[in-house]
This record gives C-alpha cells, sequence and structure tokens, in this order.
C-alpha cells in the first residue's frame, strides 16, 4: 500500500507540474513555499545551491541533490560526501565573498538559525533564498518535497520523504498504546536549557509515550533551574552527546539521590545530530529514543 | 604642520586600495583596476563595489570617528584614559540596538533605535552631571562612568532573557561587526562635516588642554566650548556605534599614538586621528574577514593586535 501511495504522490507531483507547464508558455515552474511563507519559483532545476546550515545540507542530499550542491557551512558533517565540499564560513557568520564567487542560483537558509542582516544582504544582492525549519515530522517529510521540486530531483526525494513518512507512521503505530513515563530532557548543561512540546525533539518523545515535564513552558527552548528539575522529579533524563557515547553532562544529577530517574538508573544519552537537526536521520534517532524509554519502563 | 597630514593621507589612500584588492576572493589587481574603470566582471563589479567598498568606506568612517571622538575626550576631560565609550554612549547605544532585535526589527530599525539610544545616553550624563554649581570634568567623568555600568547590566538582563537563537547577532553587535553597515555615506558624511567645524576650534581647544583657569584667562569662553565639544564627541561616537557596533581600542589609543609622533597641537591631532584611525581600522577590517577565510573574525579583536604591538613600540621609542 505504501508504494502505491508513493507511486500516487509522484504522479500527483509530476502532475501539477505538467499543469504548470500547460499555463506558462513553455518553461516549467517550478515553484514552492519556504517555511517563511515566501513563495520561490525557479524557472529550472537549481544546478548550484548553498546551504546555510548543516541541516539543509543534509536535506538537500536527502532529497537527491547533493550533486548540485556547490558549498556548505561549517558543521556539514553528514553525510560523508559533504565534507569535501567547501564552506562559507558557519551559520552566524558567513563570508559573502565565498558564496557570490559561486555564483549559487539557490540558498537554502534557515528561518531562526541565520543572522537577519545577513539574509537582506544576499537580497540586496539579487540571491535566490529559501528559507526552512520544519518543527514537525510531516514538516521535515514535506521539505524534503520542496527541496526535491525546486531542484528538480522529485524521483528521488519523494522516494526519501515517503520512507520517512512511512517510518514515523509505523513508529507511531508501535508506540500509540505505550504506557506514559515522565521524561526531562537535557539541552545543555551551563546554562540548564530543555525543550518544550513545540519542538521537534518534543515531538518525538511525545510520539515515544514521554510526557515532557516541561512541555508546557511558553518558550521554545527554556532556560531552568535545577531546582524545578528536582520538583518535577521525572522517571527519565535524557541528553544527548557526540554519538551517544556517556559522558559528563548528567553527573550533577547522580549527586540528587532522591531523584526516581537516579534511583533506577535512568539517565540516557543519545547521538547529538541525528536528534538535533530535522533530518531523515531523526527517523533513526526517533526509533532509539522510544527503545530508549522501554528500557526506562522496565527499570521503574 | 601639514606634511604629517599628508603622509597619513597617502597610508590611508593605500589602506583603502588593499583593502578593496583583497579578500577570500582573489581579485588581481588588473581586474581592480578595470572595475575602477567601470568596466570588468560582473562577478568583480559585485565583490568590489557591491561588498568591499561600502564595507572598507564604512571602516574607514567608523575609526576615523571613533579616534576624532576619542581625541576630543581626551581633551575635554584632561584625562588620558578618556575614551568615547567612558560616559556610558555605547551602553545607551546597545540597549537600544539590543532591544530592537529583540523585538524582531530590521536592520534601519536597529541602527535608528541604536542612535536613539546613544542620544538618549548623552542627555541622561549631560542632564545628571550639570546639577548645580561647577560643572566640572570629574564630575562628568564619574557620571558617566556609573551610567555606563548602569547601562552595561541593562544590556546583561538582556542577554540572559533574550531566546538562545538570537544571542549570537546581539553578541556580534557588541563585539563590533563592520558589515553591519549598508551604506557607508552618513558616517562619512558625519566625519567629514564635523571635522570641518571643528577645525576652527582647535586653537582653542590647545589651551583648553591646559586647564579652564588659565584657558579663561587668556579669553577663551569655556563652558560653551566645553559643551560644544561634548556635543560633538557624543554625535561622532553615535554615528560610529550606530554604523559598526561598539569597536573598541581605536577611539583610545590612535590619540596617543599620534601625540608620542606628532605632539598635543589639537590642528594637526584632530584631522590626524580621522586619518589613522581610519586607516587603522581598514587594515583590522581587511585583516578580520581574509585571515582565516572563510571563517570572519570580529574586527575588535584585530584592532587590539594590531594596535597594542604598535602603541608599545611607540612608547618605547619616545624615551
Amino acid at each position: 500500500m505504501s508504494s502505491h501511495r508513493l507511486k500516487f504522490r509522484i504522479a500527483l507531483g509530476l502532475l501539477i507540474l505538467i499543469v504548470v507547464q500547460s499555463l506558462s508558455a513553455g518553461e516549467i515552474q517550478r515553484c514552492a513555499v519556504d517555511d517563511a511563507g515566501q513563495e520561490l519559483c525557479v524557472a529550472a532545476p537549481a544546478q548550484r545551491i548553498v546551504t546555510l546550515s548543516p541541516g539543509a545540507t543534509e536535506l538537500m542530499f536527502a532529497a537527491g541533490a547533493g550533486d548540485q550542491v556547490v558549498a556548505v557551512v561549517a558543521y556539514s558533517d553528514y553525510p560523508p560526501a559533504a565534507l569535501k565540499l567547501p564552506s562559507v564560513g558557519n551559520h552566524t557568520r558567513i563570508d559573502m565573498e565565498a558564496l557570490l564567487a559561486l555564483k549559487p542560483d539557490l540558498v537554502i537558509t534557515w528561518v531562526t538559525g541565520n543572522l537577519p542582516a545577513q539574509i537582506e544582504l544576499l537580497h540586496e544582492l539579487g540571491l535566490s533564498t529559501f528559507a526552512i525549519e520544519p518543527r514537525t515530522f510531516e514538516g521535515v517529510s514535506g521539505v524534503i518535497e520542496r527541496l526535491a521540486i525546486l531542484a528538480g530531483t522529485e524521483q528521488e526525494g519523494f522516494v526519501e520523504a515517503e520512507r520517512f513518512r512511512v517510518g514515523i507512521a509505523t513508529l507511531l503505530e508501535r508506540y500509540r498504546n505505550a504506557e506514559p513515563i515522565s521524561v526531562f530532557y537535557q539541552v545543555w548543561e551551563q546554562p540548564l536549557m530543555t525543550i518544550n512540546n513545540e519542538h521537534l525533539i518534543g515531538k518525538v518523545l511525545q510520539l515515544c509515550g514521554g510526557v515532557n515535564v516541561f512541555g508546557d513552558m511558553p518558550r521554545l527552548i527554556p532556560r531552568i533551574s535545577a531546582e524545578v528539575v528536582l520538583q518535577a522529579d521525572p522517571h527519565v533524563i535524557l541528553t544527548a552527546s557526540v554519538d551517544g557515547a556517556s559522558d559528563d553532562q548528567l553527573d550533577r544529577w547522580k549527586s540528587y539521590s532522591t531523584l526516581r530517574a537516579v534511583a533506577r538508573n535512568n539517565l540516557f544519552f543519545v547521538p547529538a545530530s541525528p536528534i538535533s537537526r530535522p533530518t531523515p536521520r531523526l527517523l533513526e534517532a526517533t526509533r532509539l529514543v522510544c527503545e530508549t524509554l522501554d528500557i526506562a519502563r522496565e527499570r521503574v | 604642520m601639514i606634511r604629517p597630514l599628508f603622509t597619513l593621507g597617502g597610508l590611508a589612500i593605500a589602506a583603502v586600495l588593499l583593502a578593496l584588492a583583497w579578500g577570500s576572493v582573489n581579485v588581481p589587481a588588473f581586474d581592480l583596476w578595470q572595475v575602477i574603470q567601470g568596466e570588468g566582471s560582473a562577478l568583480n563589479r559585485t565583490l568590489i563595489l557591491d561588498l568591499r567598498l561600502p564595507r572598507t568606506l564604512a571602516a574607514f568612517a567608523t575609526g576615523g570617528l571613533l579616534a576624532v571622538a576619542g581625541a576630543l575626550m581626551q581633551v575635554l576631560l584632561r584625562n588620558p584614559l578618556a575614551d568615547p565609550y567612558i560616559l556610558g554612549l555605547s551602553g545607551g547605544a546597545a540597549v537600544g540596538a539590543l532591544l530592537a532585535m529583540l523585538a524582531g526589527m530590521g536592520t534601519l530599525l536597529i541602527s535608528g533605535s541604536a542612535f536613539a539610544g546613544a542620544m538618549l545616553a548623552i542627555l541622561l550624563v549631560f542632564g545628571l552631571a550639570h546639577g548645580t554649581g561647577s560643572w566640572t570634568p570629574s564630575r562628568l567623568l564619574l557620571t558617566g562612568v556609573v551610567v555606563a555600568a548602569g547601562w552595561g547590566a541593562v544590556i546583561t538582563l538582556m542577554l540572559a532573557i533574550t531566546p538562545s537563537y538570537k544571542l549570537p547577532g546581539m553578541l556580534y553587535w557588541l563585539m563590533g561587526d563592520v558589515s553591519y553597515a549598508r551604506t557607508p555615506w552618513p558616517a562619512l558624511v558625519v566625519l567629514v562635516v564635523s571635522i570641518v567645524l571643528i577645525m576652527p576650534l582647535a586653537r582653542n581647544l590647545n589651551v583648553l588642554a591646559r586647564g579652564p583657569m588659565q584657558a579663561a584667562a587668556l579669553g577663551v569662553s569655556v563652558r560653551p566650548l566645553e559643551w560644544t565639544v561634548y556635543l560633538f564627541a557624543g554625535l561622532l561616537t553615535a554615528t560610529a556605534v550606530t554604523t559598526a557596533g561598539s569597536i573598541g581600542f581605536v577611539g583610545l589609543i590612535v590619540p596617543h599614538m599620534l601625540r608620542l609622533v606628532l605632539g598635543n597641537d589639537q590642528r594637526i591631532i584632530l584631522p590626524a586621528s580621522a586619518l589613522a584611525g581610519g586607516t587603522l581600522l581598514v587594515l583590522a577590517d581587511t585583516l578580520a574577514r581574509t585571515v582565516v577565510a572563510p571563517e570572519q573574525l570580529p574586527v575588535g579583536v584585530i584592532t587590539a593586535l594590531l594596535g597594542v604591538p604598535m602603541f608599545l613600540y611607540l612608547l618605547h621609542r619616545s624615551r
């Protein structure tokens, strides 16, 4: 059934393109709306793409357009092919000259991560930009499809988006009736930061049956004190580290033996990049978090 | 008296040309010459005329503004440690800019807000220091330092409560960043007009540097002169900070470097400060954007790294 849905989606996408082509004399207009609400139409598939965030780099490769990316920014470390691409600085300080010299026809920006002043400069210099920032699972698959349309790689892109969609749906089905378990996700140790339910990581926790003890806070990434964590007394404390290896980020909690998470040894690490970036690797990250919460449920 | 100014002028032009020629993209001298003549490839024209030229001119104007403001402050307060920010001007501008960033406003409003903050800071210190009776430099200094500390506290508070993704932009503004400047013309115009207007007062400033009593005895109207100089220095600093954030070091050190070489005649020091300050900041900015390209360094780091050894050398040589 999933391959039928996939074929339907590809057919629909191509149908839309054909319809648009018949309306505009001769040229296929590839249009997509970005996550800032702006519509971008390109006359031909973008061949020289610059990605201004590590997540955008991964998404571009996932959309099948890795060969069309000419430059990335620092920390664009996945997939390994991206390491060979030249860098134009980092997402907060872009080297405009290096970017211009590559003569890009499309720049993928990050809504909240790139500095507004630099985006304004890109527009003043006449570059086409497409801003992305997926906030939901559907947002991730949707952005892969939109990038594939702009890059002309619908074949691979729609397949990858569908794979992600199906994977998430499977996990959703499997963990729909999981017993709720309270979780505290530690983004950073000093200052102590966490995420609310609007954040993509918050959605991962929700899918796995985790109840984010700070899910209802108004800020996306609140800064909190140790006291409120002790008061909330979560069953699980989760944080991210390089490759998911245990490090010292959760050591401060070990001294509070009254914490349920500490008493039951429910302090876990997950790999940082897959869970922090809105890319297909989020599927694997979600699977891992769900399995981790299952282990925690055994111990409670 | 004019010769040092010609030398400095030559250095300034050389620095600007160097800044146009250097960048993370290599533009050979021949191509640069073509662009100056109005031809050249579209990419080179964009690089030189849309990116490097406005940035270089903004850096020159900012450096000049800060150096002249520093020189004026040092004369006004008769204190060698005075710099343009000593009276809390950069703090007020920073609060204005950060508030605008917090509210998500565009670059133009951020600059406007910074300027308004700086003006507010000037009026605040001026009003508080006025008091009854004498209005001495030390009273002004104390008021300014305390108000600056107040602004610093407000800035720290704003940094603490702002959402994480807005922090990098705010920090870069506080460190000083010439790439913020969209257009160099307001800063250049203010610099040129200010120099032209302040030069007639330079002679009186020489007298004022000896002390208010002596100046008054020699026929200088001290109060109006001090107010004028204070407002000028404030306007220059406000323009500089609005253009490129709070870049440190230039305003404090450049006038001293020039005094070690050229003596303390304000008629030379003021225009020389404009030229030397501009040159220093242009060179620093060129290095900041090329030395570890594509990574971009904040210009304030480079000004200190360049200026400290230079100053120590001049100080050593003058003994």
